[in-house]
């Protein structure tokens, strides 16, 4: 007699959030099984990639990223150039140019640059913010609007923005909203709560639940991930039953491992292949604790980790 | 464990509103009920419509369509003697949200209450009584025993039968509580279900007690593994604990809003 292994299949599933329109648009979400667990029932959605690029250029960014975008005169060439990139499934324009405690570009310039983008733009459009939550919540709104009608999805809306970007992104302009906790899932659950008091349906949500990379407290980061799979397939609780978007390479690029010239460490190599390799692992791993999308700046880490989805999802060589 | 589940109480057909509107088909009042413990946190509605000796089909039938109808298939524990109205309102029940509940059986005359679920694949409440107050706890686990036999015999699963240790009158039967806080605890290492009408325990007290009680017990009661209750979801104290209860439990993550919910 065959060994038949047993499938564990929930009776509830993640929500489904789809971003951008027409035959680009990209599903996060869907399962009804553990992440990746292909085996035990469809997937629905496998886990998306999305690169991820900033309003100030490639200024500061290491020098293969620096090559890959090199021959793009302006923001607009350089969003289609990212989109070029393969596996990458939607485009990520982080507003780094609009934090008050650097650019500070206001709003009126911040919206004229993501106008280009947004026209420049062959996929999803994702927009995440600056990290002052006032300013992001005026950016979004004015954004939002701008933006009507292309399905964007808005990272992120935290505990002190949450009402402000819920009601404007969502309930006024249509667009899609991500609610950022820092590894903390009862907060987790508390802002999606909040957002669903307000009258955001869960199918215009999705979660940052936070993230760290491997060595910088990343078990933190895998255990709220498998938590909330857990309470949402295993308790049904409907207020995390939210696809997990997580920007790893906002973080994945600013840890010693990945910021340390090669002339200061000889022994530890290459600095661009560290970075990617921090970047790789720390996406995987976050992929295999629950994360239905992740969001990455080195081109070569994108390709790599979609790669990997598609192998662990439709299986080929 | 899985969530505790509330079944709510208050469509009694000895409550005059009740009763008026059930003979006159009027599902207001009925519908009334309903929402106000649907939105205090009850799962299961528990419909009562008394002996129904008369027209208990026809009114089984109605109250099951009106209810299901109106919220999303809401799933319901019928409640008669009536073993033909609870018949009759299975075969108009949908299934979507919960299979149908019988209450109730015992180990005594209303044992065939046990057959009807069998043959209808239907959770049943079962007392561990046959006549009358059990005197302990020997007792109730040996009627436990038979009506799980005579489940498991007609092909039940016993996750199916919700046991009912009978919430004993504290002004009366004081010294009976902790039996019954023991028979949760055993019913429960048995991997069984528990349930039953909590507010009971309370029973001629003072208006201003009854909920303070009723809150103490259930905390015990869910302490010792109770996994439902037959209550009055619109008692804020009561939900309140419940809820409060099963976030220590671990059946529902904690967030600050989880009172709401």
């Amino acid at each position: 007699m065959s060994f038949v292994p047993e499938k564990q299949v929930f009776k509830s599933s993640i929500d489904v959030l789809e971003i951008g329109t027409g035959e680009t648009s990209v599903k996060l979400g869907g399962q009804s099984v553990w992440p990746l667990y292909a085996f035990d029932g469809p997937l629905v959605n496998p886990p998306r990639v999305g690169i991820q690029i900033s309003d100030l250029g490639c200024a500061g960014a290491i020098a293969g990223i620096q090559d890959y975008y090199a021959d793009c005169a302006d923001i607009a060439a350089q969003t289609i150039r990212a989109a070029e990139v393969p596996g990458a499934e939607f485009v990520c324009l982080i507003l780094e140019g609009a934090d008050p405690n650097g650019a500070d570009r206001s709003v009126a310039e911040t919206v004229e640059l993501v106008k280009t983008v947004a026209a420049a733009c062959p996929l999803p459009l994702t927009i995440a913010g600056c990290g002052s939550a006032e300013k992001d919540a005026e950016l979004f709104e004015a954004l939002a609007e701008e933006l009507e009608g292309r399905n964007v999805l808005f990272l992120s809306a935290t505990e002190d923005n949450y009402k402000a970007l819920g009601a404007a992104v969502v309930l006024a302009w249509g667009q899609k909203l991500a609610a950022e906790s820092a590894v903390d899932i009862n907060l987790a659950k508390q802002l999606n709560l909040l957002l669903g008091q307000i009258g955001v349906p869960n199918s215009a949500l999705a979660m940052n639940v936070g993230c760290a990379v491997a060595g910088y407290g990343f078990e933190y980061v895998a255990s709220t991930m498998e938590r909330v799979k857990i309470t949402a397939l295993g308790q049904n609780d409907a207020a995390l039953q939210i696809p997990i978007i997580t920007p790893v390479g906002t973080d994945a690029w600013t840890v010693k491992e990945s910021m340390a010239e090669e002339a200061d460490f000889p022994e530890w190599g290459s600095r661009e292949e560290r970075g990617i390799s921090f970047e790789v692992a720390t996406a995987a791993a976050c992929l295999a604790a629950g994360a239905d999308a992740v969001l990455l700046r080195h081109p070569e880490s994108v390709s790599t980790i979609a790669t990997l989805i598609g192998l662990l999802t439709e299986g080929g060589e | 464990m899985g969530k505790f589940i509330v079944i709510g109480e208050r469509i009694h057909f000895i409550s005059p509103v009740i009763r008026e509107a059930m003979l006159a088909r009027d599902p207001g009042p009925v519908l009334q009920r309903a929402r106000e413990q649907l939105a205090a946190g009850a799962t299961y509605l528990d419909v009562n419509i008394g002996p129904a000796e008369r027209d208990g089909e026809d009114l089984m039938k109605w109250a099951v369509q009106v209810l299901q109808d109106e919220f999303d298939n809401v799933p319901l524990c019928l409640d008669t003697v009536n073993q033909k109205a609870i018949e009759a309102g299975i075969s108009v029940y949908n299934r979507a949200k919960g299979k149908p509940i019988i209450n109730s059986a015992d180990a005594g005359e209303r044992i065939s209450n046990v057959d009807l679920a069998a043959a209808n694949d239907a959770i049943v409440i079962a007392l561990c009584s046959k006549a009358g107050v059990p005197v302990d706890n020997d007792e109730r686990m040996t009627y436990c025993q038979e009506l799980l036999e005579h489940g498991m015999e007609l092909g039940m699963e016993p996750e199916d039968m919700w046991f009912d240790p009978l919430f004993l009158v504290i002004k009366g039967m004081q010294e009976k509580l902790p039996d019954v806080l023991e028979a949760i605890r055993m019913l429960t290492d048995m991997g069984l279900n528990t349930t039953g009408g909590l507010s009971n325990i309370s029973n001629g007290m003072p208006p201003h007690i009854r909920p303070i009680m009723d809150a103490s017990m259930v905390a015990m009661a869910m302490q010792s593994g109770l996994s439902s209750v037959i209550i009055n979801p619109c008692d804020q104290r009561m939900m309140e604990t419940v809820k409060s209860c099963d976030v220590i439990r671990g059946n529902i993550l904690y967030a600050d809003s989880y009172l709401e919910i």
